[in-house]
């Protein structure tokens, strides 16, 4: 950004450029220092840390890869990493609902603004509300979900105590949360596409399925690389919904997703060093899976002018 | 284009600094005198809306009778206190005065975050230590070793005996005998009476009415101890869950459920409903402890009383007595007034009386609690349990004295199969304790290089 603006005056200084170019500086400090306080600093010092065996409260001793070595072999890290991804098959079912929804609500029919708002609803409220209003809505007994499934004669499991539907539960709480977002960006991405690519399919004698192949997905697939990047970046850091909706991690630590075993080992088991080193393994993870994503992306986009 | 790069490189450095002037901050930050000669104390707890305002009363008796001296609450959520508090000491920004579980004493203790009271204590004239449950003040005392004897650490917030409500109303219904205030029924007895009393009140065909619904987490100490088995022995160094007493107490858990079906729906022990049930008088047996009288006050149209758990092998009743801490910070920069307001909120009367009037604690002080238990105005009738419990029969729980409560979380994280009948407890004992052992080791070996 500040070579921009220099480059651009080059030919002559003037003062005023001089002063403006002065407050420019001032305006970049701000993201800059907050960069720097809350982002890198962090992140230097967790790698750091992962080389300690630092308990929260006192000194640090160095303890070279330890933290990393018995790391391999802890159990509920394994668990816990299974767990995280497991419940990323949520991405594709939601992208596809929401892809879906979007198709939907794109048409020229009366009431399509009160959907659009509705399913906007989750996403701009608090997630630990959410998290507190599903936690009661998978209640055994008294939940809406099996009073609902009761309605059409099925004895819903006690959703969050059970080790086998924690995640199922888990899954369809955070697509319902995440499908507004995902719909509005479609929506966008579908409003873009020019009219004359259908028009010209239509003459071709294109049929619905083919136009959807052939002009809608590739049209709004960097919407959907987007989404699934941000989306990957996010459920890998999954953690508010778990402390709230399963405080133990669930049955046989069936919902206990990375971030919130790390939170666990830090906060409640004085072994800071050691949920640092989990820390950096799983960035490092998100960064080689996103970084796959990209050169797939890139191998396969295409731009039209 | 150099000049502007050279700037951004100022920029750099400059936040660099002012980053590390940051992080090596000054310990007498959160105590921060203002200019017209306050002092400023910091206390920092986790609650409810009913113990701030109890504690706002003790704090303002504190702040009149030390002019001068002005008292910042800040109360966090319970599940964040952990966070919020380690952040703090991060931060170097430990508050003057803070809570404490006695699980975490050890660490603190170690990292030498945590002030001796034990010269005050002893010095201060209206401090009388024979008046405080014994319990609630060893919880707090370290020795570098061992845990319940040696310096005092912090002075107890509350003394919490759990312990075991029935539905008198629905006794009387039913018209059974009342469970004995004092004499424990055998676990056979137990189980009668709860058959008796799960049934179909209606008519409607379904059973609406339950023995009880344990919360696993809660009670199966107080089986296992009755019962003659321990989750760790003496030394703290051996976890001694596979043993038959052991497996016995864990397997009559479960058939409460599985096999006299004296409870609600399988796999319902974890969940909020239990509580509920008990609220609308749905069970006959359920947990009453002291933090729950306020809302028993407003919230049950039934009687109910107190009375022992039943006993198992050894014919004695058992239970844990719960406890919090208060203890000073020691980077405080004024630990006088610190530790006078640790004593404000735990053994001065007019702090304890607040709190006792809130109707969330029994009281710390051994004479005002014999009064409180002598006061029959309120239910339950049979106070004097409670204080028996704190007294005679109560036990710490079995991760207090740990350095970190890995060990004792993984038994009962993993525990659902024995519940749902999957397992036995046999089975489940023998294959867990070599895990939780190891654990153990690791939270010793933890403990050793923090020291």
């Amino acid at each position: 950004m500040a070579t921009k603006l220099a480059a651009t005056d080059k030919p002559r200084k003037s003062k005023l450029y001089k002063k403006e170019s002065r407050a420019a500086m001032l305006f970049i400090l701000s993201p800059l220092v907050g960069y720097l306080i809350f982002v890198l600093y962090p992140f230097f010092f967790s790698i750091y840390a992962s080389f300690t065996n630092w308990n929260g409260l006192g000194t640090m001793n160095f303890v070279g890869l330890s933290n990393y070595t018995k790391l391999l072999t802890d159990d509920y890290f394994m668990k816990s990493l299974f767990n995280t991804f497991f419940m990323m098959l949520g991405i594709p079912i939601g992208l596809l609902l929401s892809l879906l929804l979007a198709m939907g609500l794109n048409r020229k029919i009366p009431g399509t603004t009160a959907f659009r708002v509705i399913y906007y609803i989750p996403v701009v409220s608090s997630l630990a509300a959410i998290s507190v209003l599903w936690q009661w809505a998978y209640n055994g007994d008294y939940g809406l979900v099996n009073q609902f499934l009761d309605l059409i004669g099925i004895d819903g499991p006690n959703w969050l105590q059970n080790k086998d539907t924690v995640k199922p539960a888990l899954i369809i709480m955070t697509v319902w949360k995440g499908l507004g977002y995902s719909m509005l960006l479609y929506l966008a991405a579908l409003q873009s596409v020019p009219k004359m690519y259908y028009e010209s399919a239509d003459l071709d004698g294109a049929n619905k399925f083919k136009k959807f192949i052939h002009i809608t997905w590739p049209m709004v697939k960097p919407v959907t690389f987007f989404l699934v990047i941000t989306n990957i970046i996010n459920g890998a850091q999954m953690f508010t919904e778990i402390n709230i909706m399963t405080p133990t991690g669930g049955p046989e630590f069936s919902s206990a997703t990375v971030v919130f075993y790390i939170w666990r080992k830090a906060f409640d088991n004085l072994q800071m060093g050691y949920a640092s080193a989990m820390s950096v393994v799983l960035g490092a993870i998100i960064f080689i899976v996103t970084l796959i994503q990209f050169k797939l992306n890139d191998r396969s986009s295409f731009e039209i002018d | 284009m150099k000049n502007s790069l050279r700037v951004l490189m100022m920029l750099l450095v400059s936040a660099a600094l002012l980053l590390s002037a940051c992080a090596g901050g000054s310990s007498s930050e959160g105590s921060d005198d203002s200019g017209d000669g306050t002092k400023k104390l910091t206390f920092m707890f986790r609650g409810g809306t009913e113990e701030e305002k109890a504690y706002q009363k003790a704090i303002d008796a504190f702040e009149e009778q030390n002019p001068g001296v002005e008292v910042e609450m800040i109360v966090t959520a319970a599940d964040q206190y952990a966070t919020k508090l380690k952040a703090a000491i991060t931060g170097n920004q430990v508050p003057d005065v803070f809570y404490i579980a006695p699980g975490e004493l050890r660490s603190y203790a170690h990292s030498n975050i945590l002030l001796d009271l034990t010269e005050y204590v002893e010095s201060n004239d209206k401090i009388n230590l024979d008046n405080i449950w014994q319990y609630g003040v060893d919880s707090y005392r370290f020795d570098g070793e061992t845990q319940g004897q040696g310096s005092i650490y912090a002075m107890p917030k509350d003394v919490g005996p759990f312990s075991l409500g029935y539905n008198k109303t629905m006794f009387e219904e039913a018209g059974l005998e009342l469970p004995d205030k004092d004499e424990p029924m055998t676990w056979d007895e137990f189980i009668e009476v709860n058959q008796v009393l799960t049934k179909d009140t209606d008519g409607d065909g379904e059973i609406d009415q339950y023995g009880t619904g344990f919360n696993i987490n809660w009670v199966l100490q107080s089986f296992v101890w009755s019962n003659g088995g321990r989750f760790i022995d003496d030394t703290q160094t051996k976890v001694t869950v596979d043993t038959p007493e052991f497996a016995e107490a864990l397997q009559w858990f479960a058939d409460h459920q599985l096999k006299y079906e004296i409870t609600p729906s399988i796999e319902d022990a974890q969940t909020l409903d239990t509580y509920q049930r008990w609220m609308q008088g749905q069970l006959a047996f359920f947990p009453v402890a002291p933090w729950d009288l306020a809302t028993f006050d407003t919230e049950l149209d039934f009687e109910y009383d107190v009375i022992p758990y039943p006993a198992g092998q050894t014919g004695e009743s058992a239970t844990w007595v719960g406890t919090l801490g208060i203890a000073v910070a020691q980077s405080t920069s004024h630990p006088d007034l610190a530790t006078e307001l640790v004593y404000y909120l735990t053994a001065s009367e007019e702090g304890q009386q607040a709190l006792v009037d809130a109707r969330i604690q029994i009281p710390n002080l051994k004479d005002m609690a014999a009064d409180w238990a002598a006061d029959d105005s309120s239910m339950p009738a049979n106070k004097e349990e409670y204080l028996q419990i704190v007294e005679d029969y109560g036990r710490a729980l079995p991760a207090n004295n740990t350095y970190n409560a890995e060990w004792y979380d993984y038994f009962f994280t993993n525990v659902q199969p024995v519940l749902d009948g999957d397992k036995t407890a046999a089975e489940y004992v023998k294959e867990v304790q070599p895990k939780m052992q190891e654990y153990l080791d690791n939270a010793i070996e933890l403990e050793n290089q923090s020291k």
